[in-house]
């Protein structure tokens, strides 16, 4: 006898619940809201059958066949009056100088019928937010017209207007107040001056967003000049830096070309750098010796290092650098990016008991880059708030974002009568202010710049201004009632030859130079109290500099060159700090990275929910947020991105965790090679005793014995003995990672920008990437060792050390002359050119990625979507303006092709029909890709190896070349050189 | 025999029927129909029915051109446009509509071989006109009895000139002359009309004997029936079918954006017949920066403005299409001058050659630096009235000509230097641009 049993679903069913009846009857309980997805209420009383349905699904897809048969009339519209200048195809290009008030270049600039799409190095080097800057010009979140109060307005109206009030306010013996970013331009200086006798009571007050108002002080107490001193990079043999990014950030443009002029393994010369920081810099990457300090620390080691240079002793931790730098006195350089006056005094003093100064430190011929005065703004904000400015103009700033005090600033700026703003946004101070006046970009200005003494640079327009702007020049002449500052311009210029000199960019004046005191200072003393707090530093990101250009999409995605995050800024962090905290960083399922949030809060002011990247290189006890982040009126690109560290200032922390997870766009989710030689390197002493050392090529075993790849290679090789060979060498201890050449790429070859959620999905498009490696604790010598078992050796071996030893390398397609990419391709999309590069026909391809798989590099990219004219992707491509950065040679993708380097094969085409065209063969200058033209370095070199003249040749036979993961032997076109270290 | 002859007649005609399909579909132009002609000649030697076929009258005609003709427009063209025109319009000199009935063909004679001298004469007309065209002395040319001739047979007897047609954008074919399909479809009418003959015939002989007699369709129909019974046949005949509409898809998908023929109208009726052809106009003089850039790039009407500054009237539509320039750059032509403060209006001309955007095309490594005539890819273009796309621009077209055509080495130093080598790897061959990469695929696409 068996009973059937019931079983029930829950006790609903148990009690009988009418909703379980009801469930038995519909498979859903709720109605499906069809509705909702197919966005028409009515549907369902719609009389649509399905055979009507087919029909119109028929019908459509017929039209839409026939109707893409169709060929569409295109119109050829040819200029009514051509310039002479201009040749359709061609491009023109203009010598020019990039000054944003922040970043200052002298450039080239590429023009293609009359728009510029590409800067170029002229007289200095180009950082990445140079390159970047041409993008800047088309962003169509600029101000498009002059503001009265917000509203629209025209010039002639508001000229009318100001014009009013600054004689009402001169009348009655108002003040007016200039607040400037530095100010480089002899003229605009001039021109202020002429206002003042004008106006009576004009104050110029210049600030810079990232102060170096300290070593200004410093240097006039000292020498008598307020100015930056020249450091020549190249000729010391010892550098030492407490906390100078000399090579991303501070300082003059070509630091970064001088550092590596003198760091040239294959001269056996190489300068020994010392690093003492606490956030691990570009420049401290770079180091040879890296020390970890905390920035209270500063002061006293200073004061120790220059005892120890007057015979005393030296901290344990700087006695070798202490007997480096009294070795070479004279012929050594050590700088500071401290913004404390005393502290900037102390390094004087070192420099000059050590002799540096006319030798390789230069105050005779000084750089101006930085003249902004922190207590002219403190005294400014004083007097705003007392009432007693009655006129402000501000030009090239933004300081109700990048003012510690900007809470002050803006309370003050309600008591001015009359406030002018030339900013070229509404950004967070204009649209505090009565007038927007906006400023024409530096590409569509008149302009000059002198930033080192006696040295002119000079700025022309290449482009029409796209927008109804006015070069603020223009405007303050306007209010002076004069006009032309072109004419004025040149009247200036009268000792030069105007044209030669606007045409090479530049002219040297031989006429006098500074003269400075010799150093003549009172030794200061610090409080040397230690602190236990954890102290908080503001520093600065290659991508975003002081914000100025937060809302360039090729900024924001650029990844940073030590966390490789991009669209974002966050606290860096020790590991054992964030230990200690309960902090922690963790990958996603997906590999994304996510991380931990906190309030901090410095000088009383709190950000909340910051999160924290734990960053190798920060040192135990620190933390660190970039500024240029946390924008609200940058544009849709850079508003509310990140977090702004102008407000909190440097000082001690409190910092409260709070839950949550933080998801960050990280484009390199390892820190370390795995006991890899991915990057070969050795030490200075290594390599001057063996020039192969670090560098081996890999052996196979054969039944011959050992032989190299090329002996027992399986393919087929290819006849590269005639016509050219192009191939790269890359310098990996040349290379600083300073990413210029990254965007450089982006420029030349159309590579579009995806954003932070694609990136987080690893779907970033950057033809080239700069890896970043960390150096490990753990090495496969010390688990042999101490008998370390191999998982925990390469569990270890994940895990970066605290102070690690960094190496960057830039990997675009390795064109491989054994492409494993070519053989399984169904399309044939991807194939071999007989001049060494991999060819990719975007229009053959059919999306199957098999290429991407089977790419050892991992250099290849998907476009997933269409990132133009896709309102999902809504930067410069999806942007009428913004497409106009274009480069016509070189197709925008579509969607569902894989693309990647091409070498820059229309430049090599371009130059090939030059040299065709003028019956010579190609020259080795010509020979450029965008990212070795961008490299300051000139770590990147490409050149045609068949050609004796050319300099890659000769590297490619160097001891120190060598193919990336030469284990493959797929033979790449391009290779490296080995990293060489000055450490013994 | 009657029979047999009808049925090997029914055969050829499915035969030419099968290959005007296959010309049709395949574009097989170059079939030759003559061997097919010359079997239905064996076969009526071997059946000997030679007197049906000559029912079959094939009539040629040909047309000569004249030689005189051509003559006398070279001269003309060569030595008298730079100064007349074959109208009444004044250029440098007069009008030469109606000249050698105006002028005696003696004193043309003089004129011609030297005016000065004719002027220095005392001659009345000569110093008139000398007088009436501010005293230009015309060039002495000193032609022949036989080139006078020539010369005045033309100025007697100008072409008509026709007014250009405008063709709205729509693709013309191309007619000239009965195309090999039509001469196919022809004789394959002729064809079926012989079967018919035939079948009447053999009905008509059929009554004499009094058997029983078969309409012409019952015989096709028997026939096809017979044809039909095969296996074979009919899956030859479903394959067949299957490959050419298979091939008629293919065919108007790759059709798909070529515009061989493309004519469309131009805002202004610019006749390259005109400038390039009669005149001489070199294209670089209009088309500049075809020598130094990706763009031959359309003249800005500047560089029309060159010419057409003092040349107010065409010699077609008059000054009706040039006042389309003066209006696109502000001109007077009736002051001769510029209007001040006029906006200009660019003039939008429809592209005929288009390339789609994946494809990368230099004008001046073609022009420049494989000194390609414009002409081999543009056509006669001298001869156009409206310029209309000459080649289909595939990329198969392009290929093409990358293989055949030679690497122009001699005297650039670009090539000497550098492709030494290559000259003793290819010794005795031509060295052709897929020689040195001229169908890698990331040269043209990048």
């Amino acid at each position: 006898m068996t009973k059937a049993k019931k079983y029930w679903k829950g006790l609903a069913e148990l009690n009988n619940d009418p909703i379980i009846d009801k469930l038995k009857q519909n498979e859903f309980v709720e109605e499906i809201p069809v509705d909702k997805f197919l966005g028409d209420s009515d549907i369902s009383s719609t009389s649509t059958s399905r055979r009507d349905f087919l029909k119109f699904l028929g019908f459509s897809t017929a039209a839409a066949t026939l109707a893409a048969c169709e060929t569409p009339v295109n119109k050829a519209i040819p200029y009514v009056i051509k310039p002479e200048e201009v040749t359709p195809g061609v491009a023109n290009f203009y010598a020019t100088t990039m000054y944003d008030g922040h970043d200052y270049a002298s450039v080239l600039v590429k023009t293609r019928e009359g728009r510029p799409i590409k800067i170029e190095p002229n007289k200095t080097g180009t950082n990445a937010r140079v390159q970047a800057s041409v993008l800047s010009l088309y962003d169509s979140a600029r101000l498009k017209n002059p503001m009265k109060s917000g509203v629209k307005s025209d010039w002639n109206n508001v000229d009318a207007d100001i014009t009013a009030e600054l004689e009402k306010i001169s009348a009655d013996g108002g003040n007016i107040a200039f607040l400037t970013s530095t100010i480089l331009s002899p003229t605009t200086k001039q021109l202020i001056a002429d206002f003042s006798s004008k106006y009576k009571n004009v104050r110029h007050v210049q600030m810079d967003a990232v102060s170096s108002h300290g070593t200004l002080e410093a240097n006039k107490t000292s020498f008598g000049v307020r100015a930056l001193p020249m450091f020549r990079f190249d000729k010391a043999a010892v550098i030492v830096s407490f906390g100078a990014d000399f090579i991303g950030n501070w300082g003059h443009p070509n630091n970064e070309k001088d550092y590596a002029l003198g760091r040239n393994p294959n001269d056996g010369k190489m300068s020994k750098h010392y690093q003492v920081e606490s956030t691990l810099s570009l420049t401290g990457s770079n180091a040879d010796e890296r020390i970890q300090i905390k920035p209270s620390e500063q002061a006293g080691l200073l004061s120790n290092l220059l005892n120890a240079l007057n015979g005393g002793t030296a901290d344990s931790r700087i006695a070798k650098m202490a007997a480096d730098l009294s070795k070479n006195a004279g012929n050594s350089i050590v700088v500071c990016g401290s913004n404390d006056t005393k502290i900037q005094i102390l390094v004087n003093a070192i420099n000059d008991k050590l002799g540096n100064y006319e030798n390789t430190i230069t105050l005779s011929a000084p750089s101006y880059l930085n003249q902004g005065n922190d207590t002219d703004v403190a005294q400014l904000i004083t007097d705003m708030n007392a009432g007693n400015i009655a006129a402000l103009i501000t030009y090239n700033i933004n300081p109700s974002y990048s003012l510690q005090n900007a809470a002050g600033y803006n309370s003050g700026l309600e008591k001015v009568s009359l406030t002018i703003s030339t900013s070229l946004y509404n950004d967070e101070s204009a649209s505090k202010m009565m007038y927007a006046c906006p400023d024409n970009h530096y590409l569509e200005s008149w302009g000059d710049a002198m930033p080192t003494h006696g040295e002119y640079t000079f700025m022309q327009p290449t482009i029409s201004p796209l927008f109804n702007g006015r070069q603020f020049q223009e405007s303050i002449m306007k209010w002076m009632g004069e006009s032309d500052y072109h004419t004025y311009l040149q009247n200036y210029y009268s000792f030069a030859d105007w044209n030669q000199s606007v045409h090479d960019g530049y002219f040297t004046s031989n006429d006098g130079k500074v003269n400075p005191a010799s150093f003549a200072a009172t030794i200061p003393s610090f409080d040397l109290s230690k602190s236990e707090a954890i102290e908080f530093e503001m520093t600065e990101k290659i991508s975003m500099g002081d914000g100025s250009q937060s809302n360039n999409p090729w900024l924001q995605e650029l990844p940073d060159p030590l966390s490789r995050a991009c669209w974002d800024n966050y606290l860096t962090m020790s590991a054992s700090t964030a230990g200690d905290l309960g902090i922690t960083n963790w990958n996603i399922s997906n590999g994304a990275l996510n991380g931990s949030m906190v309030n901090i809060t410095v000088n009383e002011t709190t950000l909340n929910n910051v999160p924290v990247m734990i960053q190798p290189g920060q040192a135990n006890g620190t933390v660190a947020l970039a500024v240029g982040y946390g924008r609200t009126a940058a544009g849709k690109c850079g508003n509310d991105i990140g977090y702004n560290a102008f407000s909190l200032g440097n000082g001690d922390a409190t910092i409260e965790v709070i839950g949550g997870e933080y998801e960050f766009a990280a484009v390199q989710l390892h820190h370390t090679m795995m006991g890899r030689d991915i990057v070969k390197e050795t030490t200075l002493a290594d390599f001057i005793v063996d020039p192969t050392s670090g560098n081996h090529k890999t052996l196979y075993a054969t039944h011959d014995g050992p032989k190299t790849g090329d002996k027992v290679s399986l393919w087929d090789e290819f006849d590269h003995s005639t016509g050219h060979f192009w191939n790269m060498s890359i310098d990996l201890t040349l290379c600083t990672g300073c990413a210029a050449c990254v965007i450089s790429c982006h420029a030349e070859n159309n590579v579009p920008v995806v954003g932070k959620e694609e990136i987080r999905k690893s779907r970033d498009m950057h033809w080239l990437r700069i890896d970043r490696y960390f150096s490990s604790d753990m090495t496969k010598e010390l688990s042999a060792e101490e008998k370390i078992s191999t998982i925990d050796m390469y569990a270890e071996m994940e895990d970066p050390s605290g102070n690690p030893e960094t190496v960057y390398q830039p990997v675009m397609c390795q064109h491989c002359n054994h492409a494993p990419c070519e053989t399984v391709c169904p399309v044939a999309a991807t194939s071999h050119g007989a001049e060494g590069q991999n060819h990719m026909a975007y229009n053959r391809c059919v999306g199957t990625r098999y290429c991407a798989n089977n790419c050892p590099y991992k250099v290849r990219r998907f476009n997933w979507f269409q990132y133009s004219d896709n309102d999902k992707f809504d930067f410069n491509m999806n942007d009428d303006y913004g497409k106009m950065v274009l480069n016509p040679d070189v197709v925008v993708r579509s969607r569902g092709v894989i693309e990647k380097c091409s070498m820059c094969i229309q430049q090599i085409q371009s130059i090939k029909l030059d040299a065709k065209k003028a019956g010579r063969t190609v020259r080795d200058e010509d020979a450029q890709t965008a990212c070795s033209s961008a490299c300051s370095t000139n770590a990147i070199v490409f050149g045609d190896v068949n050609d004796d003249s050319h300099q890659i040749q000769g590297l490619k036979k160097d001891s120190r070349s060598y193919q990336l993961l030469d284990h493959l032997n797929v033979d790449p076109s391009v290779f490296y050189q080995t990293k060489i270290r000055n450490k013994a | 025999m009657l029979y047999l002859v009808e049925h090997f007649l029914f055969r050829i005609a499915i035969n030419y029927i099968i290959q005007l399909f296959y010309i049709y579909f395949f574009n097989l132009k170059n079939i030759n129909l003559q061997p097919k002609i010359e079997d239905i000649f064996n076969m009526i030697r071997i059946y000997n029915i030679k007197n049906y076929f000559l029912l079959l009258v094939v009539s040629f005609t040909f047309s000569f051109q004249s030689l005189a003709e051509v003559d006398g427009a070279q001269i003309f063209k060569q030595n008298c446009t730079a100064c007349h025109v074959l109208g009444e319009t004044k250029l440098i000199g007069p009008g030469l509509k109606g000249i050698t009935e105006k002028r005696d063909k003696e004193w043309l004679k003089k004129w011609i071989n030297n005016s000065s001298e004719l002027i220095a004469s005392g001659d009345a007309d000569a110093i008139a006109i000398f007088e009436e065209y501010n005293k230009v002395v015309m060039t002495n040319f000193y032609f022949s009895d036989e080139e006078f001739e020539a010369l005045f047979g033309y100025l007697e007897n100008p072409p008509v000139e026709e007014a250009p047609v405008a063709i709205k954008n729509t693709v013309v074919a191309e007619e000239e002359g009965l195309s090999a399909s039509t001469q196919m479809m022809l004789i394959a009418l002729v064809l079926l009309t012989l079967i018919y003959i035939l079948t009447s015939v053999k009905n008509s002989l059929k009554e004499s004997l009094g058997q029983d007699t078969e309409s012409v369709t019952a015989t096709v129909q028997s026939n096809f029936t017979l044809f039909f019974s095969n296996t074979i046949n009919k899956l030859f005949v479903g394959l067949f079918f299957a490959i050419v509409i298979l091939k008629f898809v293919y065919d108007a998908m790759m059709g798909v954006g070529v515009t061989t023929n493309y004519q469309p109208e131009q805002p202004i009726a610019f006749s390259h017949k005109i400038h390039a052809g009669d005149n001489g106009i070199d294209c670089n003089y209009c088309h500049v920066s075809a020598r130094k850039s990706k763009h031959s790039s359309i003249p800005s009407a500047n560089v029309c403005m060159n010419c057409h500054a003092s040349i107010v009237e065409g010699s077609i539509a008059g000054a009706t299409e040039l006042q389309k320039i003066y209006d696109a750059v502000g001109y007077d032509p009736d002051k001769r001058q510029y209007i001040e403060g006029y906006e200009q209006k660019p003039i939008e001309w429809v592209r005929i050659h288009n390339l789609p955007d994946l494809a990368y095309f230099n004008h001046s490594q073609h022009v420049n630096v494989g000194k390609i005539e414009c002409q081999e890819c543009h056509g006669a273009i001298e001869e156009m009235d409206v310029v209309k796309q000459e080649n289909d621009l595939t990329m198969g077209w392009c290929i093409e000509c990358h293989r055949e055509t030679e690497v122009k080495m001699e005297g650039n130093d670009y090539y000497t230097s550098l492709h030494e080598k290559m000259k003793e790897q290819y010794s005795g061959e031509k060295i052709t641009v897929d020689k040195i990469g001229g169908l890698e695929c990331g040269k043209c696409h990048y």
